[in-house]
């Protein structure tokens, strides 16, 4: 908290108001809570001037990061005065308390959307459950300030770390966190409903906004996937780290949630399970949020924050936010009135069933393998899990959702008899033994990818036959689910052609000397290209396949100039059939010919250098006058090397110069070496007692030239853009589901309202 | 009872999945290890420790790195095999974990991925993972 003198009173001031503010927007719900009509306003009144306290605070901290007012600590630590125009709008969120500043700021602005939707006989409860989450987060900010001043101002700050320098990073972060705040608005209906004993009318209402969560989360996580693709240079997408699988958790359990829903609406069923699993989503996002911000997993992640001593606080929210729903679940659920239709095994009521048990158990499985260091922390030896868990328990669900999704558009809600729902499936069938043939032709094996091909085509097809279908009959908005399903067919071959085929390759090319692969193509490496006005460094490599054609690569490589860090960027080439992804590694200058080899040398050590053996003996500090003097009295000092050179036999005692002063300068005459070639001082490291020598022309020493070489990696990613293209179907069709799904609650508002 | 079956059914293919979920769990757990349990490990495990910068070998051209890993809290070393390209900044490294199984053989850790944690002025450490 620090005292008042050391907070930018501004900002500080701005987000004790929103704290306030939040608190009577609490006070002033409470009281309609009771009865009290006349509150209502105020109430409302209360939540706009927190929403707009917060803004006005997130205001002020960007001010402070664009006039780079170093005062302020958290300015310091993320932004510098070389820190390009728009890469400042990411110095926001660099940070952890700035992340959590932005989370608050889109949960603030949502909230007043909120209160427009909830019908005013759920407003109160819905308002004051969601301003509690708000709160929570209200609260780790106020203990963790970013406004603490530092004691003195510093004349620059340590500049953004460069990986964040990115365009996707201006807008993959802030897209994440408005996904995290819309899952506590099902968790807000979900508690009000049960808290005010109201069950009839809170999903049809919160439903819309499950399906934003699920859209604006799944945009956020195809942005990352493709940040890290395109600009981290370790060749994929996706590599189950703990910070990936924080924000994929909560989507699956959004996607079981919006079928929950979806039951809910159209059949009166899964009441009960939508209360459990609208809590959940919003609980998996604080659980992630504390697995990958409190430091728990620092030895077992890539990018996990560092603890700020947040996690007491973190811990502290999600024990509230279990408790409270938890407590409620248990002692009320059993009043929710829920139809419990047996269904038979044919009906779309029983795949419902079973197909979001299907992803839940996928969410389950991927947050206890993410959890593994914690699970297994109380074992002598804690561990984790590596990508090929996630890979191997996710097989068998990508295989049964493939089959389920390619049943479901052919089942009504009663059961028909199988010979016409097989008889449905003859025409799609034939398309993916088609796409199994093709594949086959492609270079696919294995039994378990063929099945996955011919079941995802199946899906594929027949969910697009029903797509097309309900738009007809009802209008494109009405065809929402089933084009999602359509993507899910398309992901799921995207998926397998780019983790089971993706060959990698590391070669290390010398500079002209063309290599060619075991896939037949030929990699040469010619030139590096010095940085421009607009392109930072280049590498610039030939590349010849098998067909004949060829092209050039020009993929990044820089040491960044304010951390001295390796940067790469690949380059990614796009065939119709694959992506070719060229990744640098490492740059080796070579040597020109001719050039000196440098040895240091130990006292009493020797080295072979070509035919001779060298060894030094010791400095001679009166070789040029009294060095001990020279150095008292700040003139160039000039020490000897005693050296003892044996070639064929013959030894002979050199002792070399070496004259320096105390700016650095240096001068160190070569000596002739017996049996041709030359050597001097190449300098003292004063430290070991050492010596450098620089050898040129010795007898039998190599003078070949040393080339420069470039390591890379070559990865072959087939059908990669059939990941993208199907979560792009997926979340079009989520956009149709949502439209449709706001019309829905905006009616039964209306006829709440009327009622009422 | 004829429509119970369908619910049975799916009983018994979560629980098979439990099942084969906690076997991969089982199987693909790499546990962190002193250096005497790496040594008599027969599955893959993970190691920390510093590295001694006195003792890097490093050949670009066949792509492999041999170092040694000093333990913090013992005077044990472990020397590691990783067959790939040295990681950038590899020399500034405070301490390294390797992810790997001991190869009696050659009496080093044949390690498939190292996470190296570097200095940083952005976040105090900086991890990053090379495999």
């Amino acid at each position: 908290m620090g005292s008042l003198s050391q907070l930018y009173l501004p900002g500080a001031v701005s987000l004790w108001c929103a704290l306030a503010f939040a608190v009577t927007t609490l006070w002033g719900y409470s009281l309609v809570l009771r009865g009290d009509e006349t509150a209502r306003p105020f109430a409302r009144r209360s939540y706009g001037l927190f929403a707009l306290a917060t803004v006005l605070t997130s205001a002020i901290l960007f001010l402070a990061l664009w006039r780079r007012d170093f005062r302020i600590e958290y300015v310091f630590q993320h932004s510098g005065l070389d820190l390009a125009g728009h890469f400042q709008i990411a110095a926001f969120w660099a940070g952890q308390k700035g992340s959590f500043l932005i989370w608050l700021l889109w949960g603030a602005l949502l909230g007043v959307l909120l209160w427009r939707t909830t019908g005013r006989d759920l407003e109160a409860p819905v308002m004051g459950v969601y301003t509690l989450t708000q709160l929570g987060l209200l609260f780790i900010l106020v203990r963790e300030n970013p406004f603490v001043m530092l004691a003195e101002t510093p004349i620059d700050g340590k500049g953004l770390n460069p990986l964040l320098q990115d365009d996707w990073m201006v807008i993959h972060p802030p897209v994440m966190f408005i996904g995290y705040s819309l899952t506590a608005i099902p968790f807000s209906f979900a508690v009000a409903s049960l808290w005010r004993r109201n069950y009839r009318d809170w999903a049809a209402r919160a439903f819309p906004w499950a399906l934003a969560g699920f859209l604006i989360l799944g945009a956020a996580i195809l942005m990352g996937g493709y940040w890290a693709y395109k600009t981290l240079g370790w060749g994929g997408y996706w590599g189950w780290d703990p910070v990936e699988n924080a924000s994929l958790i909560p989507w699956l359990l959004l996607v079981v949630l919006i079928h929950g829903f979806y039951m809910e609406r159209t059949r009166k069923r899964y009441r009960r399970a939508n209360y459990i699993l609208s809590v959940l989503s919003y609980l998996a996002v604080l659980y992630g949020t504390f697995l990958t911000r409190s430091g728990v997993l620092a030895d077992f992640s890539v990018h996990s924050f560092v603890d700020l001593g947040i996690s007491r606080w973190l811990v502290a929210l999600m024990v509230f936010f279990i408790v409270l729903p938890t407590w409620l679940i248990a002692t009320r659920l059993g009043q929710v009135p829920t139809q419990t239709n047996e269904d038979s095994l044919l009906t779309r009521g029983f795949f419902l069933v079973f197909s979001t048990i299907t992803v839940l158990a996928s969410a389950v499985v991927i947050a206890v393998g993410t959890s593994a260091p914690l699970l297994t922390g109380f074992m002598e030896n804690p561990g984790q899990v590596g990508p090929e868990f996630y890979n191997q328990v996710n097989q068998p669900i990508a295989l049964l959702t493939a089959f389920l999704l390619s049943v479901v558009p052919y089942l009504t809600w009663r059961e028909r008899p199988p010979r016409e729902i097989l008889k449905r499936l003859i025409v799609p069938s034939l398309v993916g033994v088609a796409a199994c043939l093709f594949s086959l032709y492609l270079g696919a094996y294995g039994k378990l990818h063929i099945l996955l091909i011919f079941l995802a085509t199946v899906a594929l097809v027949t969910n697009f036959e029903k797509t097309m279908a309900r738009a007809r009959v009802g209008g494109v908005t009405a065809a929402g689910g089933y084009l999602a399903h359509v993507g899910v067919g398309i992901i799921l071959i995207g998926f397998l052609a780019s983790s089971a085929y993706d060959r990698q390759v590391k070669v290390t090319l010398a500079q002209n000397q063309p290599q060619t692969l075991d896939n037949g193509t030929t990699l040469t490496f010619t030139r590096t290209m010095p940085r421009t006005a607009t392109e930072r460094e280049r590498l610039e490599i030939k590349v010849e396949r098998p067909n004949g054609s060829e092209y050039y690569a020009y993929p990044k490589m820089f040491i960044n100039d304010r951390t001295r860090q390796l940067m790469v960027n690949p380059h990614i080439r796009k065939l119709w059939n694959m992506d070719l992804y060229i990744s640098p590694i490492e740059y080796d200058p070579g040597r020109p010919a001719g050039a000196p080899e440098r040895l240091q040398l130990a006292q009493g050590q020797q080295l072979e250098v070509g035919d001779l053996r060298v060894q030094f003996l010791g400095f001679d500090l009166s070789a040029g006058g009294n060095a001990m003097a020279q150095m008292a009295s700040d003139q160039p000092i000039t020490v000897g090397a005693t050296l003892e050179v044996v070639h064929q036999g013959q030894t002979t005692a050199l002792t070399p110069r070496y004259t320096f002063d105390q700016r650095g300068a240096a001068e160190a005459p070569p000596l002739s070496l017996p049996g041709g070639g030359a050597l001097r001082v190449g300098g003292i490291n004063a430290t070991d007692g050492a010596v450098i020598l620089e050898v040129i022309g010795a007898a039998g020493m190599a003078v070949t030239a040393e080339p420069p070489r470039l390591a890379l990696d070559l990865t072959e990613k087939p059908l990669i853009q059939l990941v993208w293209f199907g979560l792009y179907v997926i979340l079009f069709g989520g956009v149709l589901a949502m439209v449709r799904r706001f019309r829905q609650a905006r009616l039964s508002e209306q006829l709440a309202d009327g009622a009422a | 009872m004829k429509n119970k079956l369908p619910y049975f059914v799916g009983a018994m293919l979560l629980v098979t999945f439990a099942a084969y979920s906690l076997t991969s769990f089982k199987d693909t757990l790499t546990p962190y290890v002193s250096y005497e349990q790496a040594r008599t490990a027969e599955r893959v495990v993970q190691v920390a420790g510093g590295l001694d910068k006195s003792d890097i070998d490093y050949d670009m051209a066949g792509g492999s790195l041999r170092f040694t890993l000093l333990d913090p809290e013992s005077d044990d070393t472990l020397r590691v095999r990783y067959d790939g390209l040295k990681p950038a900044n590899f020399e500034d490294a405070i301490s390294i974990v390797a992810i790997g199984q001991f190869d009696a053989a050659t009496n080093e850790l044949a390690a498939d991925k190292l996470l190296v944690k570097c200095p940083s002025k952005y976040q105090g450490v900086e991890t990053k993972e090379y495999s």
